[in-house]
């Protein structure tokens, strides 16, 4: 029997309905389904990233009710937010910790799909517009980093931009459009606060809009051994998208917002101190995390590489980093017989080694290790001179061993996951 | 430049005069003339008198048809030196102007003229007339420096046509100051300072390449201005030779004070951080009346800045102690001793806590000890007492600055306890000065107003991390609600159809 609230929610639902066509919505809805299989815990990842993304756009509104992008009020306007806004340090903390969280949560999601063999046909361009996006979410990142116009901010800025202008032929055009000019100044924080609030949302928004145009019409993704296995996308279990993985979908939410809780009360975003741009850099100012991987890579670099004079260790690094990211784009097309299941060896051992390259680089660049095995063990051999100032030229060292440890990495766990897959296929 | 043109020896229409001071003082320019130099000459007011010269108004000419400069400028010093050794006449670089040392110089820039001072015709193409026409050349000899200045320096009617309030009182510091007094005793030693010897010598002298003339003293370029006297004093003063065997009252003068003045905190605070505020030569000895502070004024000579401290000190038994024993005032604890000797008047240290006190490199140690009970055993305790209490309130200043760091790092609003700190701070510095009535009664009063500031500075930092902690807190216990809704959903989830294959 229908009660007066059920029959209240019935004619509500119809009003919207009859005016909005959601009906068609509705059908959509209902014959959307997501594959199950061992590996579709990873489809939980991009409804988490939109979740953040949301998270973003909400909380960076609510800031930008009051911050104001001049270099004389910035840094006061933040100090404002956090001292005199209700609640201002709540969401400003949580605005700069999503921040993190969801690239962390889209490495993790570009990571699966890699795995997952995601991007295969038809889904290069939903692979495509996925890096894109990534990219565009660092961007983000790097362009809110400055904002705040703390020491740390104008300075990680600084040297941020002028790794830009390393990059040979155009580099120095990059680094005068970025900086607005030759120095990081308040024109540079204008150009970075149009960047992040107007310029980035909108090529955001458009590019997202096509990346779940296409997950929509595609559907997710199966492994293709899954597919083996069952004979059949079509004969894999399921679950319809609404209510069950929706539900799922928000259980992945709330955890995602659990910990950003979890962060913000353990780890409060500082205000810091206001930037003065004539004063000396603090000391072991680096970028954040997800730039710590290429920013220790070109520290460790040489000035110069031996030999070639000419040629410039930052140079080098900069160029080396950009075949990385259109290596990463261009997957789908150097993996082009996926689709046909063939293994792709070469591809995975790189992966896999870039994967723990990236691990090792970032807690370097943290401090949570010292990459220095290699050089002690020259000077205990006294094949090095243990004069520190003599030391440091010889930087380069920690890179080779983080290549060596990242390569012995890989060595064993690709034979883990082989002996692991050998063991699968014999049960 | 006609000098070198000009016939040998020296100038036509000049008497032979004795080798002079003035001659010997680079730039004096003073032409050996007829007229001997004590001559005081009569004041001729005419109707305008460009300046006072015995023999009334001199002849006023357009610069570019005064001879005396054409024939004495030059525009550089190097090309004219040069041109004179070549002639074997380096001796006429004595005579000679260069003209941009002259157009710096405050007399010509005011408007008197070569004539105005030497005499001579200006107008006179010839080497005789010029020199002997209007009176002729004057000639001066060092010790008649001071009074040639006077006749228009100490002429209150005269100066008041260039400034509307001159001091016209330096001819007669001068004559009570160690300089004059010795000038005087000595009848021309031409050691001793007159004007010329502080103000630079008059529009550049031809023998070492002066840039400048006599420059106003508010003129940075000037050899008195506040930041360059104490090397002006130091030409002579710090000069070994000059000063062997010179004293003062018996007392000798040495040569050491320019050194010491620099390393003290005056010198520093002049020199380093630029205070024109900071105490140089002339503050403590006078200008023009230059003598050393005796024993039982140095505390008036420092109380001209550090008034307060000098009023406090005026009142106490100590300064009636120290002026029994002999002792100079606020140099005794204030200067540095070198090498366990005296202390050094000219090199006052920076002023710390660890002055105070009964611990090593204390000053109030050095009498108040069981070895010279005379002087109070009980100054020891009090010493002891005061010393405690600044450096708790230094402490408390320095840990409340350090809270109020963190928590503003932190984000938090601590803007009205900073600014509160700073009545901690002034009650510091206000105990510090207090200490010098050397009572500790008064000194506490003010040691307790600081620490009440200070503890509710603290309290409120203190409240303000705590905020900081309990907003942690609270974001963590959000975990709570966030966790019932997630296993809410979990629960909520199992109770929905198993999952079944997609039918074709």
């Amino acid at each position: 029997m229908r009660g007066p609230f059920a029959e209240w929610i019935g004619r509500v639902k119809s009003f919207f309905a009859d005016r909005l066509g959601l009906e068609d919505l509705q059908k959509l809805a209902d014959k959307k389904r997501v594959p199950i299989h061992r590996t579709s815990l990873f489809y939980f990842l991009g409804g988490m990233a939109l979740f953040l993304f949301g998270i973003q756009v909400v909380t960076g509104v609510l800031l930008s009710l009051y911050y104001k992008p001049s270099p004389d009020q910035a840094f006061e306007s933040v100090r404002a937010i956090m001292t005199e806004v209700e609640y201002g340090w709540l969401i400003r903390s949580v605005h700069s910790w999503s921040a993190n969280l969801l690239i962390g949560v889209l490495a993790l999601h570009l990571l699966t799909t890699y795995v997952m063999r995601a991007y295969r046909k038809p889904r290069e361009f939903t692979w495509l517009t996925g890096v894109l996006l990534l990219a565009m979410f660092m961007a983000f990142g790097f362009s809110g980093y400055l904002l705040p116009w703390n020491q740390l901010a104008f300075f990680a800025t600084k040297v941020g931009t002028a790794i830009v202008g390393a990059v040979p032929l155009v580099g120095k055009h990059f680094l005068l459009l970025a900086r607005s000019g030759e120095n990081v100044t308040g024109d540079t924080l204008a150009r970075f606060y149009s960047l992040h609030v107007v310029i980035l949302p909108l090529a955001t928004f458009a590019v997202l809009g096509v990346h779940l145009y296409l997950v929509q019409k595609h559907g997710m993704s199966i492994p293709q051994g899954v597919v083996e296995r069952f004979g059949g996308e079509d004969k894999v279990p399921s679950m319809p998208f609404v209510p069950h993985f929706l539900l799922r979908d928000m259980v992945g939410w709330y955890v995602a917002l659990g910990l950003l809780a979890a962060l913000a009360a353990l780890f409060p975003w500082e205000l810091g101190e206001k930037a003065t741009p004539l004063g000396a850099p603090p000391p072991g100012i680096q970028p954040e995390w997800y730039f710590l991987f290429m920013f220790e890579t070109l520290k460790q670099l040489p000035g110069r590489f031996f030999g070639f004079g000419w040629l410039e260790g930052e140079v080098v690094g900069v160029l080396f980093f950009g075949v990385c990211w259109l290596v990463v784009l261009l997957v789908p097309f150097l993996d082009p017989r996926a689709v046909q299941g063939h293994p792709r060896r070469l591809l995975n051992w790189l992966a896999t080694w870039a994967v723990f390259a990236f691990i090792l680089q970032t807690a370097s660049g943290l401090g949570a290790i010292r990459l220095k095995l290699l050089a002690s063990s020259l000077v205990q051999l006294g094949l090095l001179d243990p004069d520190p100032t003599i030391l440091d030229s010889y930087r380069w060292l920690a890179l080779v061993e983080a290549a060596l440890w990242s390569a012995a990495a890989t060595i064993a766990f690709r034979f883990g996951v082989r002996k692991w897959t050998v063991r699968e296929s014999m049960q | 430049m006609l000098l070198a043109a000009m016939p040998g020896g020296s100038a036509a229409g000049e008497k032979a005069a004795p080798k002079d001071a003035a001659a010997q003082a680079p730039g004096a320019a003073a032409a050996k003339a007829e007229k001997p130099a004590a001559e005081k000459p009569a004041a001729a007011k005419a109707e305008k008198p460009a300046a006072k010269t015995p023999a009334g108004p001199a002849p006023r000419v357009p610069d570019d048809k005064n001879q005396c400069i054409t024939c004495h400028s030059s525009p550089d010093f190097a090309e004219l030196q040069a041109e004179l050794e070549k002639e074997g006449k380096k001796d006429r670089l004595r005579l000679a102007v260069i003209t941009s040392a002259l157009a710096a110089d405050v007399h010509w820039q005011k408007g008197l003229r070569c004539q105005d001072c030497h005499g001579g015709d200006p107008t006179a193409e010839d080497f005789a007339p010029a020199h002997t026409g209007h009176g002729g050349l004057r000639s001066l000899k060092h010790a008649d420096i001071p009074a040639f200045c006077g006749e228009c320096h100490a002429d209150t009617d005269y100066m008041r046509r260039y400034l509307p309030s001159p001091r016209t009182d330096q001819l007669a510091e001068y004559w009570t100051s160690g300089h004059g007094q010795k000038l005087k005793a000595s009848g021309d030693d031409t050691a001793v300072a007159t004007c010329i010897s502080c103000h630079d010598k008059p529009h550049g002298s031809g023998l070492k390449p002066q840039p400048h003339g006599i420059r106003a003293v508010a003129d940075l370029e000037s050899p008195v201005y506040r930041t360059r006297l104490a090397d002006t004093c130091a030409k002579c003063h710090s000069d070994e030779k000059l000063m062997k065997d010179r004293t003062y009252h018996n007392r000798p003068l040495g040569h050491h004070q320019n050194e010491s003045w620099r390393q003290s905190v005056h010198g520093k605070a002049l020199l380093e951080k630029g205070d024109l505020s900071a105490p140089t030569c002339n503050h403590c000895h006078g200008n023009h009346g230059a003598l050393p502070p005796q024993v039982d004024s140095v505390a008036n000579a420092c109380g001209t800045c550090h008034g307060r401290a000098a009023k406090l000190f005026a009142d106490t038994k100590m300064k009636h102690g120290f002026e029994q024993s002999k002792l100079p005032g606020c140099v005794t604890c204030h200067a540095t001793r070198v090498d366990a000797g005296p202390p050094d008047s000219h090199l006052i240290r920076v002023p710390t806590d660890e002055l105070l006190g009964m611990e090593q490199g204390a000053v109030c140690n050095e009498c108040h000890n069981e070895q010279q009970p005379k002087h109070g055993v009980a100054g020891a305790k009090e010493a002891k007492a005061l010393r405690e209490g600044l450096d708790d309130l230094k402490a408390g200043i320095d840990y409340a600055r350090e809270i109020l760091d963190e928590a503003d790092h932190l984000g938090m609003e601590v803007s009205k306890p900073r600014f509160d700190l700073r009545k901690a701070t002034d009650a510091l510095t206000n105990a510090r000065v207090q200490i010098h009535s050397f009572d500790p009664v008064p000194v506490q009063k003010i040691l307790d107003e600081g620490q009440g500031v200070l503890s509710d500075v603290q309290a409120a930092a203190d409240k303000a991390l705590r905020e900081h902690d309990a907003r942690r807190v609270w974001l963590g216990l959000t975990l709570v609600p966030i966790l019932v809704v997630v296993v809410v959903l979990v629960l909520y989830i199992r109770t929905l159809p198993v999952a079944k294959p997609v039918s074709t």
